[in-house]
């Protein structure tokens, strides 16, 4: 596949993964739960809604479009799942990269003078330093089983999943990425709400990418990501606020002993 | 009037760099004090090194001096014209005697900046402690100076240069451990950093923004003389040294930075945090060239010199645009700003692209020199030796940890100063199109001309890279690399959609039209003391790197008749730090030694007389 039909594809599909997880965690709690099409027709209905704006900064319009725009880089950034190459991709670029929507959404946040909206951007950026080290070194190290392992706990944060935050809860006092995003409404939730879809689904394809196996292999394990994920869900609680630390130290610890392992000739991990 | 030849002083003192620039080949001029001996004599020469430091002068000079255009007299003028002088002394001495006189000049007019509201008790305080540290520093580099020119037989830096490799290991060594001591305190590496938060922040804008911005690079550029003329080539252990100090640096700095609640100081932790990752390539380098993987040595070189350059650029358009802050809301602690964007509508954009750059967010220019340190950084190679492999690996995820700490400082003192609405009710001075804006827009056009188009930096670099790797012993690997090898940082790529979509979203938001509605805050009133504030924005940080900050917080509840209804809650919240702790506590220790030692000072003529007739007597018996 070339790198335009990937990009064109991850992108259309990443609704589609993330209605997937909401009806797969849905069954897994004994509901029916959604259609697995239900997250295009919010997409839908918000893009047709007036958008409502709290702050004071005439650029606020702007940061959905860059929130959009980074996780459309992203894509382009993925590696091609076919045919199989060697695993390369520019990590510190990614992170600066994905540290960029960060900005633009945290200064957002405390331009509306809400202190949700702050108190979740203080956490976002806290956790967002911790994971920085373990994505990059995740990334260099390349596919292994550590490294992917670690790329799954930084997705977890990075996605909004628990046990770090719940993106189903609008409980203030333990909202993190929802808190961030508590004051857009309308079209402009809209272009938010589908970059996190895009960037959830980038994510998962990388984390496929990472784990032994390539080619056909690698369709195989974004399913099994898919699966695994809402799994996680339902078998963990959210964590408390302060041992998430540990999670992203654990994260690194694998990063690290992934080439650790790999340096001393064990290319597998 | 005076005002204009503060202007012109200045600018002078920039032309000045550019022309040494130019004078590159050009034979270098002496000068012999009159009866003095031929050792003291005082060389100067440009060489290819000084290069992007004197760039970095002729960039950053303009600007501050624009900035200084509305203020300041002749006088403090002449000041910051001698103290950039002093600074091109530096960089252009080629001898023992010409390095060190420019270098205790340097430290003197600096000095006196920093003591411009000598009024203050902090200032003089702050200065104490700078004169201390700044002197035995100077003290050590002198140290190591004198023992390679006594090894090496002469004072000329050529000489000593094309001397080094053959004289004892020890003797560069020890010369390099003087010398790791004296710069690295004047760069504000851990645990020498203690001075900097105090001293850069008191001084006026204009002079903190030189003094971040460009004497703490003569420090870099004095330890990559050491590394790679005067005591190269050094063992690898030195690498592993040089990088480690860099990395503790860089983290230790980033971490005060975030949960920092006063702009300036912010800004002097965010200089230990970027003067440690410039150190810690410069540790790469070194054990790269060491081990003999000189591709690697060359990219670490290119991109810590890049990093010195946008540092120092975008740190004095920081600094400028604090003191612009300063100057219109007559403060400067975070926990009383807010709003700043409607009062400063010209210099909030500008001081944004700078925090962009301190956060090393693509486009701005600090992605693209960290980006380039990352680089060198994964590096590896087949065949490379484990423990620099390793250790590189390791760099990553500590540099990263600096990265992500830094982009809290950064996106905390952005958000909390000039968005939201002021905290406090004094008045802000609403500012005009004027000279100070135009520096600092001169400071944020260069800080993105560098992210948007790194290769032509890069360009320029390559040939000063070439020449001091090769300055020692000629390798063949090293005059083959091509013009072009490293691939430039993709700021433009990267921002490119991302800008793009802010665009797009912006005409959108034109058209379709945002409605503008209230904060909701659970029908409490939306007043300006429910924002967030700087010590709440990293109170999560505290907890988790308690260990290394000590926090101690104080609560006082007070009066009202219940403790559930009090009439008023005071907060206090401060941290300390480790090196911190044990500097105070050292410095009690030498004022109690010292309290014990006036003894001996009695005042009285005959004592002191007594004290020279002891000291020729014992002179006498040891030259017996």
């Amino acid at each position: 596949m070339n790198a335009l039909p990937q990009a064109l594809l991850i992108v259309l599909l990443a609704p589609l993964a993330h209605g997937l997880m909401v009806t797969i965690r849905a069954r897994l709690q004994g509901r029916p739960g959604p259609s697995p099409l239900q997250p295009y027709a919010d997409l839908r209905k918000l893009w047709s809604k007036e958008a409502l704006s709290s702050g004071h900064g005439a650029w606020l319009p702007a940061v959905p479009g860059v929130v959009l725009g980074v996780a459309v880089t992203f894509v382009f950034l993925l590696p091609p799942l076919d045919p199989v190459q060697s695993f390369a991709i520019d990590a510190v670029g990614l992170a600066l990269l994905l540290a960029l929507s960060r900005f633009a959404l945290v200064l957002a946040a405390i331009d509306t003078r809400s202190s949700f909206s702050a108190m979740a951007a203080s956490r976002e950026m806290t956790f967002a330093s911790l994971t920085e080290a373990p994505l990059i070194v995740a990334l260099v190290a390349g596919p292994g089983v550590l490294a992917a392992l670690a790329l799954l706990l930084v997705m977890l944060a990075e996605t909004a999943r628990i046990p770090v935050d719940n993106s189903e809860t609008h409980y203030e006092l333990t909202m993190v990425h929802e808190g961030l995003v508590l004051e857009y409404s309308g079209w402009q939730l809209a272009m938010v709400q589908a970059a996190a879809y895009v960037r959830q689904a980038s994510f998962v394809v990388l984390a496929a990418l990472l784990l032994p196996g390539a080619g056909a292999f690698a369709y195989a394990w974004i399913a099994t990501i898919l699966v695994a994920l809402p799994l996680i869900e339902r078998a963990f609680a959210k964590m408390r606020l302060f041992d998430v630390p540990q999670l992203f130290a654990s994260a690194t610890m694998l990063a690290l002993a992934s080439v650790g392992l790999r340096l001393l000739g064990h290319p597998i991990w | 009037m005076t005002r204009i030849v503060h202007f012109a002083i200045l600018l002078a003192s920039a032309a000045l760099a550019a022309w040494a620039i130019l004078a590159l080949g050009a034979p270098g001029f002496s000068l012999l004090p009159a009866f003095a001996p031929p050792e003291l004599r005082l060389d100067f020469a440009v060489t290819s090194s000084a290069l992007p430091f004197l760039a970095l002068i002729a960039l950053v000079v303009p600007g501050v001096a624009l900035w200084g255009l509305e203020r300041g007299g002749a006088s403090d003028g002449a000041k910051l014209a001698l103290f950039v002088v002093t600074m091109i002394g530096v960089f252009l001495a080629q001898s023992v005697a010409a390095f060190f006189v420019c270098w205790e000049a340097m430290a003197l007019i600096s000095a006196l900046l920093i003591a411009a509201h000598h009024e203050r008790r902090d200032v003089r305080r702050a200065l104490l402690s700078y004169l201390i540290v700044s002197q035995t520093g100077a003290f050590c580099i002198l140290a190591a100076l004198a023992l390679l020119a006594a090894a090496a037989g002469s004072t000329q830096f050529a000489a000593i240069a094309h001397a080094a490799p053959a004289l004892p290991a020890q003797t560069r060594t020890v010369a390099m451990a003087f010398a790791l001591v004296g710069f690295g305190s004047k760069a504000g590496l851990v645990p020498l950093h203690f001075w900097l938060p105090r001293a850069h922040p008191v001084a006026p804008a204009n002079a903190s923004a030189l003094l971040s911005g460009v004497m703490l690079n003569v420090a870099v550029y004095g330890l990559i003389v050491f590394a790679f003329a005067l005591a190269a080539p050094l063992p690898p252990a030195w690498g592993f040294v040089i990088l480690g100090t860099g990395l503790v640096s860089a983290v230790t700095g980033a971490l005060f930075a975030a949960v920092d609640t006063d702009f300036k100081k912010l800004l002097a932790f965010s200089s230990i945090e970027h003067l440690g990752i410039i150190v810690a390539t410069l540790g790469l380098a070194v054990a790269g060239y060491a081990a003999g993987f000189y591709l690697l040595t060359a990219l670490a070189l290119m991109a810590l010199l890049m990093h010195a350059i946008v540092h120092g650029v975008f740190k004095a358009l920081l600094f400028l645009g604090a003191g612009t802050v300063a100057e219109a809301a007559g403060r400067t602690s975070l926990e009383q700003l807010g709003g700043l964007g409607r009062a400063l509508p010209f210099t909030t954009p500008l001081v944004l692209i700078g925090c962009m750059a301190a956060a090393a967010l693509p486009p701005a220019s600090g992605f693209a020199s960290e980006w380039l340190v990352f680089r060198s950084l994964t590096l590896g190679a087949s065949g490379m030796p484990l423990p620099l492999h390793g250790a590189m690996i390791a760099s990553i995820a500590m540099l990263a940890l600096a990265g992500g700490l830094a982009a809290i400082a950064f996106v905390k003192l952005f958000g909390i100063a000039f968005l939201g609405v002021p905290r406090s009710a004094h008045p802000v001075v609403p500012e005009r199109r004027s000279a100070p804006v135009a520096g600092l827009a001169w400071l944020a056009t260069i800080t993105l001309a560098i992210g948007l188009f790194p290769a032509s930096a890069m360009d320029r670099l390559q040939d000063v890279v070439r020449a001091l790797t090769i300055g020692v012993s000629p390798d063949p690997r090293l005059v083959t690399f091509l013009p072009g090898f490293f691939s430039a940082p993709p700021g433009i790529t990267l921002a490119f959609l991302p800008f793009a979509g802010a665009i797009v979203a912006m005409l959108l938001a034109r058209s379709a039209g945002v409605r503008a509605v209230p904060t909701w805050t659970c029908g409490s009133p939306v007043t300006p003391r429910a924002q967030y504030t700087a010590t709440a924005f990293s109170k999560p940080l505290r907890r988790i790197f308690s260990f290394v900050l000590m926090p101690d917080r104080q609560r006082i509840v007070e009066g009202g008749g219940s403790a559930w209804f009090p009439a008023r809650i005071r907060y206090a919240v401060r941290t300390r730090d480790v090196v911190d702790e044990a500097a105070r506590r050292f410095a009690a220790l030498v004022q109690r030694f010292a309290r014990r030692a006036r003894i001996v000072q009695a005042g009285r003529l005959r004592v002191y007389l007594v004290y020279a007739v002891v000291a020729v007597l014992v002179l006498l018996v040891a030259a017996r």
